[in-house]
């Protein structure tokens, strides 16, 4: 196992600087002058020269990128070129943010998730598994922007209870809350429809084994067969767990679009916009090494879980 | 990783002989109520936007500023109009091509190379497999959505572009599972039978491998196609896909998103037939999983 | 017992109406800004950033007064008492300084604080040069060439040549606390602690978020202390978003509701208050490269747009028409003999008369425009109809939208920059507060990029020779018979794609009274309260 944890943990450097080099050259794709963001109209040859040298955008491309990689390793993001202000906080501060709701979105989207599958696993059949289905297959349709929308239409347009927009960070922990409701359910939609079938899915894998069969022959229903159930899917919601959490940190930018929630997703935006080259690299690499950090626990306590999983 | 595809839905099949079980499995579509619902209304839905110039009532681009934001039910325009004064029914058969067609290319593409890469790796093993995996790896670092949006971002709007994007955030999906299954049935014993009576590679490969990977690499592929229509829609939704005037119902859900004070159902309209061309997709995919397993 | 309850009782209830009646006294204001506009002096996101930052926190030499709306605002002394021209000189200009007046940070307001500003706006080689505050402004400020101190308390303003323009480009270079850059030498921590002289003084920055300010008890000028204990800016790019803010009680005033709400905002008790200002909203052409380099061609556009339909249908009478830089009734407006309308027909005689036609068609134009902003209404809307209308007559243009303050970063550097090579036309709101900002940056030669916002570039002699007299003519009537004449010559010139001007709505809730909305582009503030 713990040669296992530590060739997964090896594995993920080339594969976070690999990530970095991805960013950079997308980056760069884009077409463009940054300068220009920063310089007076009327600056000479010569000062646009030697601004191009302070943020470094004289050098061959190969080059900037190892002095970003550098500086990365430093803790140090750069500036963004449209606030001046180092990139590392407005990254900090947005992740807050979007951490805040891919927690409680990932809350309600695990907890009912996880209840409306095994519910519909040992209903298999019946009404109540034909509606938990039906509940996930709309979650996981549905755009999730769109049914932002809506629920600004009816809850904060029509109704007026709960606040459209922003994250209400001047009032006390009530109002972020209170903030913080619509965008998580718009949030949680997809991931509850996934997690519901997935968890259904194993469950019902499970169950169809025959000694569980013959658990239930022996009448030992209910508690035990629930318990070995949710024990042996457990590998299975783990890695969907993972990977919807992932999903809702990295994946936040359409909702927090749609709620100018002030998340990484509403900065990338931004920045896409206004061509903040730091900013975006910044925003994107920090992102990813989370995503990749995640996948590497989630690897990790499968095989703790269950000690037969190791990646060939 | 073998449990994210379980996870996925799809499992290798246990193998097979190749023709009597693809017919198995197009009986058991046939059977089930639900599939064949959700397969009416996709080729519904498919039908509309192929033979939009024919069915809409009025040119999609043509609006009067004067007609604009027409209710539903409104005489000659049904669904009512955009706030340019278009034709809503007009704009939502052709926004479906565009629609589909960004959202189907992505993953046919995804599938096929996907495929080829995938299999290539599982197959050969070694040194090859663990450069492309790790290959994929990288890309896999980054949550679909924001891939998407980044690549977009830096290459610019356009339908050329979200295909592009698109297509390099399902292509690693894609060669994960080929290559888990691959590695999964190769080592299945009946393949080491057939190599020890002598059969050639490409017959091994075309009687047992293909068959017995193709399917689940399908059924991932198919469940990967809603995600696929409603990254499109939302890449134009954040201006970043197609651009106007153009009818995609991502991008109508954005210009249309600052008249839900007038008129909230209209709208509302692209993103029902975001929804509805999704959902048909996910239950297809379930039928077509449920019906090339085996469930007592 | 009793009585400690009693007066515990009486004690919370004073708390309370104590802090309901603080509470009451909070603006909090929704901008079209996607970011909140730069703190540290002169201000970026266009008219928008003046308007609740630049004007609010710092102040020029001359303030316009925007207490009355029945009027165009007239100029009044800011941190100037008095100014005039040297008899003896007139390329020089003698500004006597208000007294007694503090920054926010308490240090005192004179002659060096004066230079120190100029300084960070034209002086390279200085350690307090402001190379983002410059960009945002020094286009504006061409007729001053140099600012020195007579004493602590008068200043000299260098002109070169004669010009009546001073008192106009003054108005928009404001006044930062040397005293508090010293202490931060550094212009990104100056902007986290500003320090102005203006009537609020900010108390929070959350980048991105929010900007708080409360009003500065020690402003100079008691007649215009505010009113409102607290003020709050928040960024709100989204017109939909704004909107809903505004519903739901978020924000008690949003720029630019969405006019398909308006009259829903009405009914529902909250105010729509408009005026006009000056203002217009063009696309402003490119004229050394096809389509837009041969005259014919633009008059065609010109009539190619239904500028009634934009204002009446789409934008539910929110602006007027607009057939030249000025509307009809301003001072500046003249005799044109061009008087466009929608003619789609006589557009497309003009496009054969060019000689276009099915075998020789237009080249396509690429327009930049901006997604929202401060005077750009509703850019995405209006322009998806203007290329309806051109593509209607055979002009076909492809739009590409940007971030605002993107937009704008990319207009002041010009056409001719590689970044902005492919561009045909940009589309920005214009003003025409003065004759500066309405003909001088745009149509005179010497105007050219980079000196000032000739992009263009239009180049014509007689139009130059008329400027000239009208920046050398100091009575107003005879400056404005100039620039009508001017005006007139433009029309007909037709360099832009003369679509609208904007009656600037705002939406109110009913909680909020005393403000008045000046023919302005900026507003005054202190005079607000919320009930």
């Amino acid at each position: 196992m713990w040669a296992y944890a530590i060739r997964r943990l090896l594995l993920a450097v080339p594969t976070l600087i690999g990530a970095s080099l991805i960013i950079f050259a997308m980056v760069h794709l884009a077409p463009g002058d940054p300068i220009a963001a920063v310089m007076p109209a009327d600056a000479t040859q010569a000062e646009i020269e030697a601004t191009k040298k302070a943020y470094g955008f004289d050098k061959p491309l190969p080059v900037q990128y190892l002095y970003w990689l550098g500086r990365v390793a430093h803790g140090d993001l750069g500036r963004s070129i449209a606030t001046r202000r180092p990139v590392i906080e407005d990254v900090r501060d947005s992740l807050r943010h979007s951490l805040a709701l891919a927690v409680s979105s990932s809350l309600v989207a695990f907890g009912l998730g996880i209840g409306l599958g095994l519910l519909a696993a040992f209903r298999q059949g019946r009404v109540l598994d034909k509606l938990a289905s039906a509940i996930a297959v709309v979650g996981v349709s549905v755009p999730h922007y769109w049914a932002g929308i809506i629920l600004i239409i009816i809850f904060s347009v029509q109704l007026n209870w709960l606040p459209a927009m922003g994250a209400g960070s001047e009032g006390g922990l009530a109002e972020y809350l209170r903030h913080l409701t619509l965008p998580t359910v718009a949030l949680s939609l997809i991931p509850l429809g996934v997690i519901t079938r997935v968890v259904r899915s194993a469950a019902l894998d499970i169950l169809a084994q025959e000694f569980v069969l013959a658990l239930g022959a022996k009448g030992l229903w209910q508690r035990t067969v629930f318990f070995h159930v949710v024990k042996n899917a457990a590998p299975q919601i783990l890695t969907v767990l993972g990977l919807q959490f992932g999903f809702q940190l990295g994946g936040s930018v359409l909702v927090e679009a749609v709620f100018s929630w002030p998340g990484t997703g509403y900065l990338l935006n931004l920045a896409i916009f206004q061509r903040d080259i730091p900013v975006l690299q910044g925003v994107i690499l920090v992102l990813a090494a989370f995503f990749v950090l995640l996948n590497l626990t989630v690897d990790i306590l499968q095989s703790l879980v269950d000690p037969r999983i190791t990646r060939h | 990783m073998a449990i994210a595809v379980a996870g996925s839905g799809v499992t290798a099949a246990v193998a097979h002989p190749p023709m009597s079980y693809w017919r198995a499995v197009g009986w058991r579509l046939r059977r089930d109520p639900t599939t064949l619902a959700a397969g009416g209304l996709l080729a519904l839905i498919v039908l509309a936007a192929v033979l939009a110039p024919i069915l809409a009532p009025h040119d999609p681009n043509a609006g009067s500023i004067r007609l604009r934001l027409a209710a539903l039910g409104t005489p000659d325009h049904w669904l009512g109009t955009d706030e340019q004064g278009r034709d809503m029914l007009s704009r939502l058969l052709h926004g479906g091509r565009m629609t589909l067609l960004a959202g189907l290319t992505p993953v046919l593409v995804a599938f096929v190379v996907g495929t080829v890469l995938g299999v290539a790796a599982g197959f050969i093993g070694g040194l090859p497999n663990h450069l492309i995996m790790r290959t994929m790896d990288i890309f896999y670092a980054f949550p679909a959505v924001l891939l998407a949006i980044a690549i977009s971002g830096s290459l610019g709007p356009g339908l050329w572009n979200t295909l592009i994007s698109l297509s390099v955030v399902f292509i690693p999906r894609v060669v994960r599972v080929a290559e888990s299954v691959t590695v999964q049935v190769k080592s299945l014993e009946f393949i080491s039978a057939a190599r020890a009576s002598g059969a050639g590679i490409g017959q091994i490969m075309r009687h047992h491998l293909l068959a017995n990977v193709l399917g689940p690499i399908l059924v991932f592929a198919s469940t990967q196609v809603s995600l696929s229509i409603i990254l499109a829609a939302g890449l134009s939704f954040l201006g970043l896909g197609v651009t106007p005037p153009a009818a995609e119902w991502g991008l109508m859900l954005n210009t249309l998103r600052g008249s839900i004070y007038v008129n909230a159902w209209v709208p509302a309209l692209p993103g029902v037939a975001i929804f509805l061309t999704s959902m048909t997709f996910n239950l297809l995919s379930d039928g077509l999983r449920d019906a090339m397993e085996i469930r007592s | 017992m009793r009585r400690l309850i009693a007066v515990t009782a009486v004690a919370v209830l004073a708390l309370v109406f104590a802090t309901s009646a603080f509470a009451q006294g909070h603006l909090r204001i929704g901008m079209t800004a996607s970011d909140i506009p730069y703190t540290g002096g002169q201000t970026d996101n266009g008219f928008e950033g003046f308007r609740f930052v630049g004007y609010q926190i710092y102040e020029p030499l001359i303030n316009w007064d925007l207490t009355r709306g029945d009027r165009l605002p007239p100029l009044v002394p800011g941190l100037a008492e008095s100014w005039e021209v040297r008899k003896d000189n007139p390329s020089r200009w003698v500004f006597k300084l208000r007294k007694n007046v503090k920054f926010h940070d308490g240090s005192p307001f004179n002659a060096d604080a004066v230079i120190f500003s100029f300084e960070s706006i034209k002086k390279r080689d200085a350690p307090h040069f402001d190379s983002y505050g410059s960009a945002q402004v020094t286009f504006r400020l061409t007729a001053i060439k140099g600012i020195s101190k007579l004493d602590d308390y008068t200043v000299e303003i260098d002109t070169g040549a004669p010009t009546s323009f001073v008192p106009y480009q003054i108005v928009y270079m404001v006044i930062v606390s040397p005293a508090q850059w010293n202490k931060v030498k550094d212009w990104r921590k100056f902007a986290e602690q500003p320090s102005g002289t203006g009537p609020f003084k900010v108390t929070r920055f959350v980048p991105r978020e929010r900007l708080e300010l409360e009003p500065n008890r020690q402003y100079w000028n008691g007649k215009r202390m505010p009113k409102v204990d607290k003020l709050t800016l928040f960024p709100m790019p989204e017109p939909t978003t704004r909107l809903a803010a505004l519903r739901s009680g978020q924000v008690d005033w949003i720029e630019v509701p969405p006019p398909d709400s308006i009259p829903q905002l009405k009914g529902a008790g909250f105010q729509v208050v408009t005026n006009s200002y000056p203002h217009n909203w063009t696309h402003t052409l490119r004229l050394d490269k096809e389509p837009w380099n041969n005259k014919l061609v633009r008059k065609a556009a010109n009539y190619a747009i239904d500028r009634v339909g934009i204002c009446k249908s789409l934008l539910n009478d929110m602006c007027i028409p607009a057939t030249g830089v000025a509307y009809k009734g301003h001072p500046w407006f003249g005799k044109p003999k061009e008087v466009y309308e929608y003619n789609p027909n006589k557009a497309r005689e003009l496009l054969k008369q060019a000689g276009y036609g099915p075998s020789k068609p237009v080249p396509k134009a690429v327009h930049l425009i901006s997604t929202s902003g401060s005077g750009q209404m509703l850019p995405l809307a209006m322009n998806e109809l203007i290329q309806k209308n051109l593509k209607e007559v055979g002009l076909e243009v492809d739009l590409q939208p940007v971030e605002w303050n993107t937009l704008l970063t990319r207009w002041r550097a010009g056409f001719q920059t590689p970044d902005n090579q492919g561009l045909n036309a940009w589309n920005i709101s214009w003003n025409f507060l003065e004759p500066w900002s309405g003909f001088g940056r745009f149509f005179h030669s010497k105007s050219v990029v980079p000196v000032s916002v000739n992009t263009m570039p239009y180049l014509n002699p007689e139009v130059d020779k008329l400027l000239d007299e009208a920046e050398k003519t100091f009575d107003i009537a005879k400056q404005d018979a100039i620039l009508a004449r001017i005006h007139e010559i433009i029309v007909d010139d037709a360099p832009w794609i003369f679509v609208a001007h904007d009656l600037n709505p705002r939406g109110l809730s009913a909680k909020v009274r005393g403000f008045v909305q000046p023919q302005s582009w900026f507003v005054d503030l202190t005079a607000a309260t919320v009930r």
